[in-house]
């Protein structure tokens, strides 16, 4: 008995020595307020440690808990493609406490029947970023720009050209069948190569295995940093300030077509109009602050706020989007 | 040169030496727990990373995963617990040396050899990053089914038991991977209509419920074994030595298998310590001592091991590509950092990268006498009685199993393949082969279906790829071996026998 | 559970034909034409072929002895206990105990009750199994949430830190 508990202290005490160490060098809050919030908050993070959506959410939770004066814990709560994580956020109470980071996913899940949920089930709080997905190819490819591109792909027979950088019916599977349908042609001209995230789609690319990836800026940005991919458009409605020199689909090709992936704050129905102003105006802060922008700069990631009716605009369009796209590839639910 | 210096000035910072040193530690206490993995160690210290300078903040990332791996073969060798899906090929190895009295020696092979296996991939790293990233990118979906169907193949070499229970283990692990969205269509496969299926099954859960849950099962059916004879623990490192002279190929063998395959992204250290205990097992003299508590399997495949951990770096700091979800989480600190992973990391920051070299030395130097001491503590637990230990056993399962997502149900994952594992072994079916299934089974449809997509239904790239080729033949050439082998003996038996003609033991 | 190879085998046909039954079930892929079915169907027939095998008894000679190491002449080999087989399944029952009680009794109570279940089963007396049910899950609470920072729920017993 003695053996073992005096390896779990010796355990433990090592242990919170690390964390000492390490730190947490954060200001504590400087005033107790009276009002909302008087303890911590916890932010649900539908995704796993250590990925992008969850960088993004534990930078902006470590904004917000200066802004606020109280802690706020980030949980990733993973499991079911993100379904598990946006279930907990529409179904916790309503006290302003918890609230989460709600990803595109949201627009899509429930046209494939995947779960009841649906932006409509949020308080929108804030939008706090979007990227755009460019179209790239492979630095040796043929098609040296947009309108190259877009004439291989017209007479190439059905099929004939693939793609990938994700899932059967994921963000940017549904992003190529947006394109190719606003340019007149049928949703599956180029055959879609299901793969395991944008990474592997580019590693593809660039071995030469498919022939193009309409993934994010961000998410090829080293492959395009090695010179070893080019992107030769971006489905926005305008240039990205980070990448000047890839243009828009509209001023290139004269096709209006864009689209996007997002990420923002958002909480269970029903929150006290009260909290929803305080947080909405805490993380309009938080956007504006110069670590929130260098952060995002150096991941590559877009800015973009809206407040809260404006992330709920932006969740209806999407979803509107989403919902069409997907009837078009039948990739919905019957 | 002057490169050089200039990353060893940006290693011998205080706050790195700081953060080294204590992520060293945290690193071993977490690797060490039955339960905990290398990647929640790490994925955990991101938030951490936050407050750090950019070379301290790779340097926490660094060390603590290379010991975590390391430390995660402590209780495979000592509880029959393996920490992650890559000590599960060789825990029973060590944990027949444990009960043959010889647990120093089996943990200090595994610290010895994860050392140096870690300094030859960082290494490989220093002198043939690019090359040996063009060699990842010429890898496509082709040539990546073949490497898995070679991986799943080292399941029935590494059993102890009838071949066929190790496949039918295997085809029920791939079968466990089947279920979830993560398939051809993208739609819910095998769900069951369970919302928290949808995103498949996690090696982890598997990994705690067939080998930790299992043996406090079987330590509640069973009488208390005999105890150990008690006796003073004895060195850790004497013996290692003499084990490198004896098994000079072996380790080498070990060191490149686990950079090459470490480079490969998606099939990581997992896979090489499997492959490198296969290649062990069949170009040993000594095959029939495999399993019965033989170092040879453990210096070959700890070097793998921890080489490939290093190589997988490669392909992460050249085009940002993980090779496991390690390095997927560290690629996020690197662009947090602004150590934008690129071609341009080695030319205009070379000092960075050579700070990086430095780390992964000094990491892999000092993991030997952390590990001695951490070793040292955690022997205490063969002399604790197991109603002590078997309680803290089952918690830390149910706790580790929920830390990873912060989700319940992979408590009920753990207790369901608990229950499925301890059936299993008690009717000789290999639980490590249901694992290596698990691990597998994605990149083998994946890979699978993707290829068949890219070639418009046909098969011939399978074969005509050069890459492709060679791992096909080898693939086919192993697969057939033995029933070639078994003709061929087969056929000398029926042959009237000529007295004394029979001297050849060989065997496939 | 030791059961027959038969057994087992006929479980195994049985799974591979009801994955088999699943993998037809699968919806092809508009666009696509190897869908989510290959590869369980693979799978399916592979299991139906190794349980036939198994049953048969083929390939039983490789098995190996259970012990690693086999007692020595003269020594003792203690008999399992009574009911052990059925006290194998008591784990697998708490983890289950642990998921439903979790949320309102809190981890500490949760875990001790898990504790003192584990250590009475396998015969430990009181003097060992009370201080190792107060002292295990206060120091996992303390290595998981002070230092891991994982939500552990508090329930019914909140720690003054």
């Amino acid at each position: 008995m003695s053996m073992m508990s005096r390896r779990g202290v010796l355990g433990a005490t090592a242990g919170l020595a690390a964390a000492g160490a390490l730190g947490h060098p954060l200001a504590r809050p400087a005033l107790a307020q009276p009002r909302f919030p008087n303890r911590p908050l916890q932010m649900i993070v539908p995704w796993g440690a250590g990925g992008g959506t969850d960088a993004t959410a534990r930078i902006i939770a470590a904004l917000l808990e200066k802004e606020l004066g109280q802690p706020v814990n980030v949980v990733n709560r993973t499991g079911g493609s993100g379904v598990v994580g946006h279930s907990a956020i529409a179904m916790a109470n309503p006290d302003g406490y918890t609230i989460g980071i709600i990803t595109v996913e949201i627009a899509m899940m429930h046209w494939q029947g995947l779960t009841e949920l649906t932006h409509a089930n949020y308080t929108p709080l804030g939008l706090m970023n979007r990227d755009a997905p460019g179209v790239q190819v492979s630095a040796s490819s043929p098609y040296k720009d947009i309108k190259a591109l877009a004439e291989g792909i017209k007479n190439s027979p059905p099929g004939k050209l693939k793609a990938s950088g994700t899932g059967q019916g994921g963000i940017w599977h549904l992003a190529l069948v947006g394109w190719l349908q606003a340019m007149g042609l049928k949703p599956d001209h180029v055959r879609w190569v299901p793969s395991n995230g944008a990474a592997p789609g580019m590693q593809d690319l660039v071995a030469g295995g498919i022939d193009i990836v309409p993934c994010s800026i961000p998410e090829a940005r080293a492959m395009l940093d090695a010179g070893r991919a080019r992107s030769l458009a971006i489905m926005a409605p305008e240039r990205d300030p980070q990448f000047p020199d890839i243009p828009t689909l509209k001023e290139s090709l004269g096709v209006d077509f864009q689209t996007a992936v997002w990420r923002g704050i958002g909480g269970p129905l029903k929150m006290p109009a009260e909290q929803v102003a305080i947080l909405t105006a805490a993380l309009e802060r938080v956007y504006k602050s110069k670590e929130y922008s260098d952060f995002m700069k150096s991941r590559g990631f877009g800015m973009d706020w809206a407040d809260g009716p404006g992330f709920g605009k932006v969740m209806a369009e999407t979803d509107a989007a989403m919902g069409v796209a997907m009837k078009a590839a039948g990739l919905t639910k019957a | 040169m002057t490169d050089l210096f200039e990353g060893l000035r940006l290693v011998l910072q205080t706050d790195v030496l700081i953060a080294i040193a204590a992520s060293a530690v945290y690193g071993l206490v977490i690797g060490s727990l039955p339960g905990l993995s290398a990647t929640m160690a790490t994925a955990l210290l991101v938030p951490v990373t936050f407050y750090l300078s950019p070379i301290a903040a790779v340097a926490t990332i660094i060390t603590a995963s290379a010991m975590a791996i390391f430390s995660g073969d402590i209780p495979g060798c000592l509880l029959r617990i393996p920490g992650t899906p890559a000590s599960a090929a060789y825990t029973d190895e060590a944990y027949a040396m444990t009960r043959k009295g010889q647990a120093e020696l089996a943990l200090g092979t595994g610290l010895w050899f994860s050392a140096i296996g870690g300094i030859a991939g960082t290494l490989s790293l220093l002198i043939m990053a690019p090359a040996l990233a063009e060699v990842a990118l010429n890898f496509s979906s082709f040539e990546y089914f073949w490497l898995a169907v070679l991986g799943l193949m080292c399941a029935t070499l590494v059993a102890r038991s009838s071949p066929v229970k190790a496949i039918a283990s295997m085809l029920l692990g791939l079968l466990f991977s089947c279920i979830g969205m993560e398939n051809p269509a993208g739609t819910p496969r095998f769900t069951f209509g369970m919302t928290d299926l949808l995103g498949g099954i996690e090696p982890l859960p598997a990994l705690v419920g067939v080998f930790a849950v299992s043996q406090v099962m079987r330590a509640l059916s069973e009488a208390e074994p005999p105890p150990l004879p008690r006796r003073r623990f004895g060195s850790i490192m004497a013996g290692q030595w003499a084990l490198t002279k004896k098994y000079p190929k072996p380790m080498m063998r070990g060191n490149i298998v686990g950079i090459i395959i470490g480079v490969l992204p998606g099939a990581g250290a997992d896979m090489a310590a499997w492959v490198s205990y296969a290649l062990s097992k069949r170009f040993s003299k000594e095959p029939q001592k495999f399993g019965t508590g033989h170092p040879e399997g453990l210096v070959e495949s700890g070097a793998s091991n921890n080489a490939s951990l290093a190589s997988g770096w490669v392909p992460a700091l050249l085009f940002g590509i993980p090779g496991d979800t390690i390095t997927a989480i560290a690629i996020g600190v690197l662009y947090m950092k602004g150590l934008n992973p690129g071609p341009t990391l080695f030319t205009e920051r070379a000092s960075s990268m050579y700070a990086l070299y430095i780390i992964f030395i000094l990491a892999n130097i000092i993991m030997i006498p952390l590990g001695i001491i951490m070793i040292r503590v955690a022997a205490t637990v063969l002399r604790a009685p197991r109603a002590s230990i078997m309680p803290i056993i089952l918690l830390l399962c149910a706790v580790g199993a929920f830390a990873t997502g912060n989700n319940l149900f992979a408590v009920l994952l753990v207790a369901f393949f608990g229950t499925l594992g301890y059936v299993m072994e008690r009717n000789g079916y290999p639980v490590a082969a249901l694992v290596l299934g698990i691990v597998m089974g994605s990149m083998v449809e994946q890979s699978f279906v993707t290829s068949l997509i890219k070639s418009d239904n046909s098969i011939m790239p399978f074969f005509d790829r050069p890459i492709s080729a060679v791992l096909a033949a080898i693939t086919l050439g192993a697969l057939l071996w033995p029933v070639a082998a078994w003709l061929i003996r087969r056929m000398k038996a029926r042959a009237p026998a000529v007295a004394g003609a029979s001297g050849g033991h060989a065997n496939g | 559970m030791q059961l027959s190879d038969r057994i087992t085998g006929s479980c195994l046909v049985a799974l591979g034909g009801v994955t088999v039954y699943g993998a037809l079930q699968q919806p092809g892929v508009p666009g696509q034409d190897v869908g989510p079915s290959v590869f369980p169907m693979v799978i399916g027939l592979g299991l139906m072929g190794c349980g036939s095998l198994v049953a048969l008894r083929i390939g039983h000679s490789f098995e190996a002895p259970d012990d690693v190491v086999p007692p020595e002449p003269g020594e003792v080999v203690a008999r399992p206990p009574r009911f052990a087989e059925w006290r194998a399944f008591l784990p697998p029952l708490l983890l289950l105990f642990y998921m439903l009680a979790v949320e309102s009794l809190g981890f500490l109570l949760t875990a001790a009750a898990i504790s003192l279940a584990v250590s009475f089963t396998m015969g430990a007396r009181a003097r060992l199994a009370l201080p190792l049910a107060v002292l295990a899950p206060l120091g996992i609470h303390a290595i998981f949430v002070r230092l891991l920072r994982v939500p552990l729920p508090d329930g019914l017993l909140t720690l003054p830190w």
